[in-house]
């Protein structure tokens, strides 16, 4: 300890600082050491060095640092070398010092013992920052302050040393010429130093805390003696300031005095102090009692009681938590004071702080997102348990490893470098918060994540807290999303199908970009039912407000088919099928998709016109074929009858008459008119082949058959069939598929009837109801064209017909199988447009044959179409 | 009777039917000869193709329908060997178009079965008169 105390000579401390100095990094040489050759080990000399060492520990304690730096001289052949021992008062040394003084130095700077430098402004300092081994050069280029600390060190080794942990110092060797460099061996040599140091350290400290504990003893007792003077004055001041609660007491379980600040504690007032009801044994609850008796042994021991922490009952037997310490009065034995501190708001927020870790904790240990810690180095330091799922890491395993290892290789570079630049300017190079990064899994995998990130200054240092969620499902998600909204639209497309969403309540409709484009409107056209409208085919306008009706009260299924008319003044075919659905408010939505089936339904009109073109074409060619034929067999022997009859005439009319040849054309006539007679009969067998099934039957189920059979083509020619069928109707008597053909060409007539109509809904009535006479009437109306009155009779003759496609013989047959059912098919104008064809028929069989012989073959419909 | 008709026969116009109905055949050749005409029956027409009658023939007769060649084939035919016969048609379907385009051929007349004596005489005159 040479020298020690003895310099403060002309060394400035850290006094004022200039700024514009040399960064740390321009003074630092520390990566050349391995670079440079070095000398071999010589461990003869460091071995009788580190002996001298040893004994010198061990026999002469106080002189062990000049030994220390001696040693360093003597093995680095160094210039100058010493130690630098962290300290409070710059004397002795303190592990929370924030300064280095230097205790001892031998060498050139010997002069120099005593001084020191800043723990936060100076070489020392950047060692036990960086926590390793240091290669200064010219080190006052940054710290000013060593300027004039002569001679200027060329350079100068500095390695760390460190007692429990913690670091308390450095060692270090000066070269103040170019003389010779430090090299790796000395770095070597010095490292080993190093221990001896924290030893050497260990040893000077003993024997400066055998120095403390005499001085302190000394001081106790001038403290004592103090006491004695200026106690009371002392405790009345504490007592008066009622920063903490202060009382009186004594072992009997009395508090004799107390102020205001411990009755506020306790909420006694001073009047239950003044009649003695405050007794500390009182107001202790019983568990505490034991706790109680240890501070009293103290108490009784060494006159003090540690202050502990216990509970007092309030006078409303609330419990109030306390620190309590305190001391007998010298001398007394029985009396003493104490201090009592209300610790209810700490505790408060101890148990919040508390709760506030727990529930973080909690957070974090059971996020299914990954959560890790990272320090200012980049590395880890907590990684919670979703990391092994996700990542498939250890959180353990984590501890300590770069950030950089969840990342894919070729992300790393990018982020080291927006990291470092963070940490120097304050410049992110990302969004901190949900930005989507790719995260690399121990397996290799890599997977999509979004990421959050958080950071806490804390003793000077940046700690970051991130939050990676695996959004791989989600991304799949996505994209499924996508491709089937491709799908749809492409669908859609294809399927020249469109769709729509019609909240009722608000009107809100939202279309899909093919239904805009079968309507042909842009897309940004907000749509509207009065738009919609715009676009129905005029003569479908009706049909349109009745289902907008319908279904703004109905909430049911609905299907229609109805017509557009484009503003070139072509048609489109559209079929409409809607489902009504409850939006997340409770509101009527319909949910409908929409084709267009243009294509389809001129393709099937097409066919339609050549089916019926060709059925017109095969009546009236069957037609033809049988009244052709029945004319040629008739006409040929009546020729002959008219022929012969004629000649006949003739010859009787000659002069002379030749009554011969007038015998003869007469005896021919009379054959051809036989033979004529013959054809008829063989007509009549001809048509007779079939005979008729007579049967009781229910006509309105045959009528429902019928409608059944007839109601595409019906809808198809958007013809609105309203059934109004009797209940109980009486069975009839007759033919059921003779009575259904008859059913089946007025059901035709009337929509034929129809067919022009637009200006009104097409409705046909088919009604039955009991009549006269134990008879049965059906009639069907229609509101058509209807027909001028004078033409009623014409209607049910063979040939006769208002229509282009004349069903004019089926009327004529309906009114033969009628009239063969002993009944009456009869036709009457409607008050309104159209007419009603009505037929009646009895129940009873009377009357009826099934003999087509007597009664004569009934004529269908089919045969004469 | 017999004298009478061989005497006619030389300076009586021929008057030719053909017919597959032989009712007609039967009946029409003896009204014919009431009328003062000289008649031959034939059943089809590739009968009377066949026969001497044809260069003869003033006036022709014919069916519309019959088996084989049909009315309106033989008076093509008879166009293509330019034997203008003046033809009367007859006929016991009652067909407008028919009718219609037979006559627009150069049929004198067609007449729908049975057809009265006086409607006949008519159509035959017609034929017979002088270019």
């Amino acid at each position: 300890m040479s020298g020690y105390g003895k310099s403060a000579n002309d060394v400035p401390l850290e006094g004022s600082i200039p700024t514009g100095t040399a960064p740390l990094e321009s003074i630092l040489r520390t990566e050349e050491l391995q670079r440079r050759p070095s000398r071999p080990p010589d461990y003869e000399k460091e071995n009788r060095a580190l002996v001298k060492l040893v004994s010198a520990l061990a026999d002469s304690p106080g002189t062990i640092f000049q030994t220390l730096a001696e040693t360093i001289q003597d093995i680095t052949q160094c210039d100058s070398a010493g130690l630098s021992l962290l300290t409070k008062d710059g004397k002795k040394p303190h592990v929370e010092g924030q300064r280095f003084y230097w205790p001892a130095i031998c060498g050139m700077w010997n002069p120099h013992v005593g001084g020191g430098t800043p723990r936060n402004f100076g070489p020392c300092g950047d060692v036990l920052d960086q926590n390793r081994t240091l290669l200064f050069t010219h080190f006052e280029r940054r710290y000013p302050y060593l300027m004039p600390v002569s001679p200027t060190a060329e350079e100068c080794l500095l390695v760390p040393f460190y007692v429990d942990g913690k670091a308390v110092g450095t060692i270090w060797g000066i070269m103040h010429s170019e003389r010779r460099k430090f090299d790796a061996e000395d770095n070597r040599v010095m490292a080993s130093l190093g221990k001896f140091a924290s030893s050497a350290y260990q040893s000077w400290m003993h024997i400066e805390d055998l120095k403390i504990q005499v001085a302190q003893r000394e001081k106790a007792e001038a403290e004592v003696r103090e006491l004695a003077s200026g106690l009371e004055a002392k405790i009345r001041r504490l007592v008066e300031a009622n920063v903490v609660g202060i009382v009186m007491w004594n072992l009997e379980g009395t508090i004799t005095g107390g102020n205001e600040a411990f009755l506020h504690t306790v909420q006694y007032d001073r009047e239950d102090l003044a009649a003695g009801r405050v007794r500390w044994k009182d107001l202790t609850p019983l568990e505490w009692s034991d706790r109680d008796e240890r501070a009293i042994d103290q108490l009784k021991a060494t006159g003090i009681f540690q202050p502990y922490e216990k509970e007092f009952f309030r006078k409303d037997g609330g419990r109030v938590p306390i620190l309590l310490g305190g001391a007998l009065f010298e001398g007394s034995g029985n009396e003493g004071v104490a201090f009592v501190l209300d610790l209810t708001e700490q505790k408060r927020q101890e148990s919040a702080r508390l709760y506030s870790e727990e529930r973080y904790r909690v957070v974090v240990e059971t996020a299914s997102d990954v959560v890790v810690n990272v320090d200012d180095k980049g590395s880890i330091v907590f990684a919670n348990p979703a990391t092994a799922t996700i990542f498939g890491y250890d959180p353990a395993e984590l501890a300590g490893k770069p950030l950089t290892l969840l990342m894919p290789a070729y992300m790393r570079e990018l982020h080291q470098t927006g990291f470092s630049r963070y940490l120097a300017t304050g410049q992110r190079h990302m969004n901190w918060q949900g930005t989507e990064l790719t995260a690399l899994r121990k397996n290799g995998e890599e997977f999509p994540v979004e990421v959050s990130f958080g950071e806490i200054t804390r003793d000077g240092h940046k700690t970051f807290t991130g939050f990676l969620r695996d959004i791989s499902k989600r991304k799949q998600a996505e994209q499924a999303l996508r491709r089937s909204e491709a799908f749809l639209a492409e669908a859609q497309h294809l399927s020249h199908t469109g769709s729509f969403s019609w909240r009722v309540a608000t009107g809100e409709i939202t279309w899909s970009e093919q239904l805009y484009r079968i309507y042909e409107l842009e897309n940004s056209v907000p749509v509207t039912l009065e738009l919609i409208r715009t676009r129905v085919h005029p003569e479908d306008l009706t049909l349109y407000e009745r289902m907008v009706e319908e279904a703004r009260i109905g909430a049911s299924d609905f299907e229609w088919q109805y017509r557009l008319l484009m503003p070139d003044h072509s048609i489109k075919y559209m079929h409409a099928l809607a489902r009504p659905t409850r939006d997340q408010d409770g509101q009527l939505e319909y949910i409908a998709a929409v084709q267009d089936v243009t294509a389809r339904r001129l393709a099937e009109e097409a066919r339609d016109k050549a089916r019926s073109e060709l059925t017109h074409v095969a009546r009236v060619t069957s037609l033809g074929t049988l009244t052709a034929s029945i004319a040629h067999e008739l006409n040929q022997p009546l020729s002959g009858i008219v022929t012969n009859a004629s000649t006949c005439l003739r010859m009787l009319a000659a002069d002379p008459p030749n009554v011969d040849g007038a015998r003869e054309t007469a005896r021919r006539t009379i054959r051809d008119g036989n033979r004529a007679s013959e054809m008829i009969t063989r007509l009549r067998a001809l048509f007779s082949k079939k005979s008729t099934t007579i049967q009781a039957l229910d006509l309105n189920e045959a009528i429902r058959e019928v409608i059944a059979l007839s109601m595409s083509e019906l809808q198809k020619n958007r013809v609105i069939l309203r059934p109004e069928l009797a209940q109980d109707l009486p069975l009839v008597t007759g033919d059921r598929v003779q009575l259904q053909q008859v059913i089946l060409n007025l059901l035709r007539n009337a929509s034929d009837a129809m067919s022009t109509v637009d200006d009104r809904p097409r409705d046909l009535l088919i009604r039955t109801e009991p009549d006269d006479n134990d008879r049965v009437r059906l009639s069907v109306s229609d509101v058509g064209m209807g027909f001028e009155p004078q033409a009623a009779d014409k209607l049910f003759e063979a040939f006769y017909s208002t229509k282009n496609e004349g069903m004019g013989i089926g009327l004529s047959v309906s009114r033969s199988i009628i009239e063969h059912h002993h009944g009456r098919l009869w036709a009457t104008p409607n008050n309104g447009p159209g007419v009603t064809f009505s037929f009646s028929i009895p129940c009873r069989p009377e009357g009826l044959t099934s003999d087509g012989a007597r009664a004569g073959r009934i004529p269908s419909v089919s045969d004469a179409a | 009777m017999e004298s009478r008709q061989v005497r006619r026969a030389v300076d009586r116009p021929l008057v030719s039917v053909v017919d597959d109905d032989e009712s007609v055949r039967e009946s029409l050749p003896d009204l014919l000869g009431e009328f003062g005409f000289a008649a031959r029956a034939f059943s089809s027409a590739e009968e009377f193709l066949a026969s001497d009658c044809v260069d003869q023939t003033r006036c022709l007769i014919l069916d519309v329908a019959m088996p084989g060649i049909s009315g309106p084939e033989l008076q093509r035919e008879l166009k293509l060997r330019r034997r203008e016969i003046p033809i009367v048609f007859i006929t016991a379907q009652r067909e407008e178009t028919v009718r219609r385009q037979v006559i627009e051929r150069g049929a004198i007349e067609c007449l729908f079965k049975p057809f009265s004596d006086t409607a006949l005489l008519e159509a035959i005159n017609l034929a017979l008169r002088p270019k």
